[in-house]
């Protein structure tokens, strides 16, 4: 499977403008809550804090209560925006992902490769962490000039406000999980139909729940708490398990060497 | 060894390989010949385990080919699939080198050097596999077939695209790897590459027309001819040739001799026309082309 692996990051450094579309998202995560957050009250000279309510429901749920109104709407809302990490690998190698077999076979590459002694879970395993590797390495990335954009310009505490244990687990454990099972899923679908654009098409609606997720810490209709992460990153990791032995059990061998074109 | 039982392949209605029953022994070449959609190509990824057979089975050195055992048994096989499926934006070193290392080669960099010096590929070895021609393509594929030595050699058609240079050059490592006691089947449309290099020809038309080496299919299905040249009117000398072959005939200069069995019987044609008083100018064997024998099976109804 290293092999494999390793020819999945060959190929991707050897066409680095794939993954231009996940360094875009990536910018925008970084660059669109800065704006909202630091720049527009800047400009307008009007308080984040000054009649949104959002310290007082940061309060409500427990969050840094000894920082200043401003500050705990800062980062109040620079957690919310934390979200959009999880979907920026996602994203990115969606498509990277929607096109890992059908693109194989479209180029011939499928049937040599099938007659050596690789296994079926090996191949689909190589093509998720051949697209997950390097758009989680870019997200980040992202994730650090976010961090660091926030040292800069945010009200002083927010900063080291922002590691708390909900972080760590949104980035070290709900993001890789949620990009591990939606990228799996992409895999089967990719393994399934005979056009990267249609595996593409299914893939993108992987992002429904994800935004689903992100307007519900916005409205504060479900909040996303350490131990609800935990159980949403286990039950993830789960979910991808049985993925990766579904994709297993759907990918015909005969079928894409025989009838695809 | 490899040994093709009863094997047969249908996708859906369609018969495309038909009951099929072959050998290919260690140290032997077999080609296999059939026009386009015979089942050549689905008869070779059944034997790699790449698609299975409707009904029938395959036996690798003894071992009966499933889902359970093909894994292993693939790490014995050199696969050349039709087109040879390289990874465009990798260099030609780093296609050979991934499938090294999928094949668990220890030290992947002497074979792989080994392989691009057999194929002249070394000035190519850092070029990407997209700006190769259509040739070199071709070996770098068969390089990377070759490179875990395997004992069994599965070539859909091998020198296809090649110069002849190269092509000679592919049949020399085909021999060599003969020697080494390989199992090779390959198949080709070139009838003069199968008659240089195959000890036995295969012909498959869905199912197997015939299976003998190239000199007894002639012997079977084809009659071949003798052309004896002599001084003056050769219908003078026709009554004594026709009594060792009655469809001897007169061609112009030439007496035309049918035999079944040219080498065998030729010395009886000569001392008969020299009884008769003929003054022999030349005596030229026509032997048929494995050509005429494979157009003969595929066309019979």
């Amino acid at each position: 499977m290293r092999a494999l692996l390793a020819k999945e990051l060959l190929d991707l450094a050897r066409n680095r403008v794939a993954l231009v579309p996940v360094a875009l998202v990536t910018a925008v995560s970084i660059v669109v809550p800065l704006i909202v957050i630091v720049t527009v009250p800047a400009m307008t000279g009007r308080s984040l804090a000054e009649g949104s309510g959002l310290a007082d429901a940061a309060r409500l749920l427990g969050i840094a209560t000894t920082l200043s109104d401003e500050a705990l709407t800062q980062l109040f809302l620079f957690q919310q925006f934390l979200l959009l990490f999880l979907v920026t690998p996602i994203t990115g190698a969606m498509s990277l992902a929607a096109h890992a077999v059908v693109g194989e076979k479209q180029a011939r590459t499928l049937e040599p490769l099938l007659a050596t002694p690789i296994t079926t879970l090996e191949l689909l395993v190589a093509k998720v962490l051949g697209a997950l590797i390097p758009t989680l390495a870019i997200s980040v990335g992202g994730l650090a000039l976010y961090l660091a954009g926030i040292a800069a310009f945010g009200e002083p505490g927010v900063f080291a406000q922002m590691f708390s244990a909900r972080t760590i687990l949104l980035i070290v454990v709900l993001g890789p999980a949620a990009a591990l099972v939606s990228l799996q899923a992409a895999i089967v679908i990719s393994s399934r139909v005979n056009d990267p654009r249609t595996a593409q098409q299914f893939g993108v609606l992987i992002i429904l729940p994800l935004t689903a997720v992100f307007v519900a810490q916005f409205t504060g209709s479900w909040w996303l708490s350490t131990s609800w992460l935990l159980v949403t990153g286990l039950g993830l990791l789960l979910a991808w398990v049985f993925l990766v032995l579904f994709s297993v059990a759907l990918f015909e061998r005969e079928t894409i060497l025989t009838r695809w074109r | 060894m490899i040994v093709a039982s009863g094997l047969t392949r249908q996708f859906g209605t369609r018969t495309a390989v038909d009951d099929v029953t072959f050998d290919v022994r260690r140290g032997e070449i077999v080609a296999l010949l059939g026009p386009n959609g015979a089942g050549k190509t689905t008869t070779l990824r059944m034997l790699a385990g790449l698609i299975a057979p409707t009904r029938g089975t395959v036996t690798i050195d003894g071992v009966q080919l499933t889902r359970a055992t093909g894994g292993k048994l693939r790490g014995r096989i050199g696969f050349l699939t039709e087109s040879p499926g390289l990874w465009d934006r990798l260099s030609v070193r780093q296609n050979l080198r991934i499938y090294a290392r999928i094949y668990g080669l220890a030290d992947p960099e002497r074979p792989i050097d080994a392989a691009l010096d057999t194929f002249d590929l070394t000035p190519h070895a850092d070029a990407r596999a997209a700006e190769l021609s259509r040739g070199m393509r071709q070996k770098v594929a068969l390089a990377r077939a070759l490179l875990h030595q395997p004992a069994i050699l599965l070539l859909d058609e091998p020198t296809s695209g090649l110069d002849p240079e190269i092509t000679r050059g592919v049949r020399r490592l085909l021999e060599e790897r003969r020697a080494a006691g390989a199992s090779i089947l390959l198949s080709t449309h070139n009838l003069d590459e199968a008659e240089r290099l195959a000890d036995r020809v295969a012909v498959l038309q869905g199912g197997l027309l015939a299976l003998d080496c190239p000199a007894a299919l002639r012997q079977r299905l084809t009659t071949g001819r003798l052309l004896v040249r002599v001084a003056g009117d050769p219908a003078a000398h026709l009554d004594a040739v026709r009594r060792i072959a009655a469809a001897a005939a007169v061609d112009g200069p030439h007496l035309v001799i049918p035999l079944e069995r040219l080498e065998q019987q030729t010395p009886a044609i000569v001392t008969a026309l020299v009884a008769s008083g003929a003054e022999v100018l030349e005596v030229r064997p026509e032997i048929p082309a494995l050509e005429e024998v494979y157009l003969r099976l595929v066309n019979e109804p």
